[in-house]
């Protein structure tokens, strides 16, 4: 099939490599072949891996929340011992190859947001972040500002986001660390009575269980904003 | 895991860039080479090379000693390469040439 291109390609400017080599992206493949060749773990279980995680979405934080709500008794195991029910949705932490994690040997807590505290994440020190449950971070979330400001100005940063906060709501800042992944359990919106959680499930978009945003019952992250 | 660090490795350093004393790296952002060094470590661990959990344990033993001037992001990548040196996985000598190797073809105009 022949495809056609409506603009100049005369206006790009050519891909070049940078003068300055990495010398750990240098280290990164000497291994990766390395391993390859000697037959220690195939290309394609490479590429596999790569693949499933960077297709890791929230879905699998928005079932642990919307199950927490419906069900009391597993909103109690998933406070007390968070790695331990992700198995109850089909997330394994500590299992490589199944539904489970991209290099993270950790400790998994969920924070509950109640009317008088507001639970956010971060990472102040580089960009961990739970992915097994909510996918890879969103950009945003990596900055330096984002990471840097979070901590000092929590409640100026939140209303960038334009979730305001009074007086009356104590806003915690969780900081994320090599063995420590937090997760916020947002608080289950009015007008939601009697829906199911597969349905309570679609409006916990990832930002409410990062902690800068507020489940909506007429909101969900897979339609446009300007749609409705 | 042996703690005399590889001479191979260390040379991947470069002598202007070491670690900071405050908070470490609040400026990196992870390059797309992290990602990969990520998937790495878990096939390995997957195939049966070198467990999740051991290599964690060696990137906090030796990322607070013999390599504590490297970078913290640099650890999987080094630490990973340090314990399949030592389980004699890998040789020195063909991690450099292969790095040699890999370097050469990036640069190549």
């Amino acid at each position: 099939m022949t495809q056609t291109h409506d603009h100049n390609h005369d206006t790009h400017t050519p891909i070049q490599s940078s003068s300055g080599v990495n010398e750990f992206e240098v280290l990164e493949l000497a291994v990766r072949e390395l391993a390859i060749e000697k037959g220690l773990f195939s290309a394609e279980d490479h590429r596999r891996f790569s693949e499933w995680a960077e297709s890791i979405g929230p879905s699998g934080g928005s079932k642990l929340v919307a199950k927490a709500w419906v069900d009391p008794e597993f909103k109690t195991r998933l406070l007390a011992d968070g790695t331990e029910a992700c198995k109850e949705v089909g997330i394994d932490w500590l299992d490589p190859t199944g539904v489970g994690t991209p290099s993270d040997y950790t400790y998994f807590y969920v924070l509950e947001n109640t009317p008088t505290v507001h639970n956010v994440i971060v990472c102040t020190l580089c960009s961990c972040y739970p992915r097994p449950v909510l996918g890879m971070s969103p950009d945003w979330y990596r900055t330096p500002h984002y990471r840097r400001r979070l901590v000092r100005w929590p409640r100026e940063v939140l209303a960038e986001f334009g979730l305001h906060f009074g007086p009356d709501v104590e806003v915690r800042v969780h900081d994320s660390n090599q063995k420590s992944r937090f997760m916020v359990m947002p608080m289950r919106p009015e007008g939601t009575e009697g829906w199911t959680e597969e349905r309570l499930a679609a409006i916990v978009t990832r930002d409410t269980m990062i902690g800068v945003a507020q489940p909506k019952a007429d909101w969900t992250a897979t339609s446009s904003p300007s749609a409705g | 895991m042996g703690s005399t660090p590889y001479q191979v490795l260390l040379d991947a350093l470069d002598p202007g860039a070491r670690r900071e004393n405050g908070p470490p790296e609040l400026d990196h952002a992870p390059d797309p080479w992290e990602s990969s060094m990520q998937a790495t470590c878990e096939c390995l661990s997957w195939r049966g090379t070198l467990d999740n959990l051991e290599r964690r344990h060696a990137e906090d033993a030796l990322g607070e000693t013999v390599y504590h001037d490297f970078p913290v992001h640099t650890r999987s990548a080094v630490v990973t390469a340090h314990e399949l040196l030592d389980r004699g996985v890998l040789t020195e000598e063909e991690l450099r040439a292969r790095m040699d190797a890999v370097r050469a073809r990036l640069t190549l105009q």
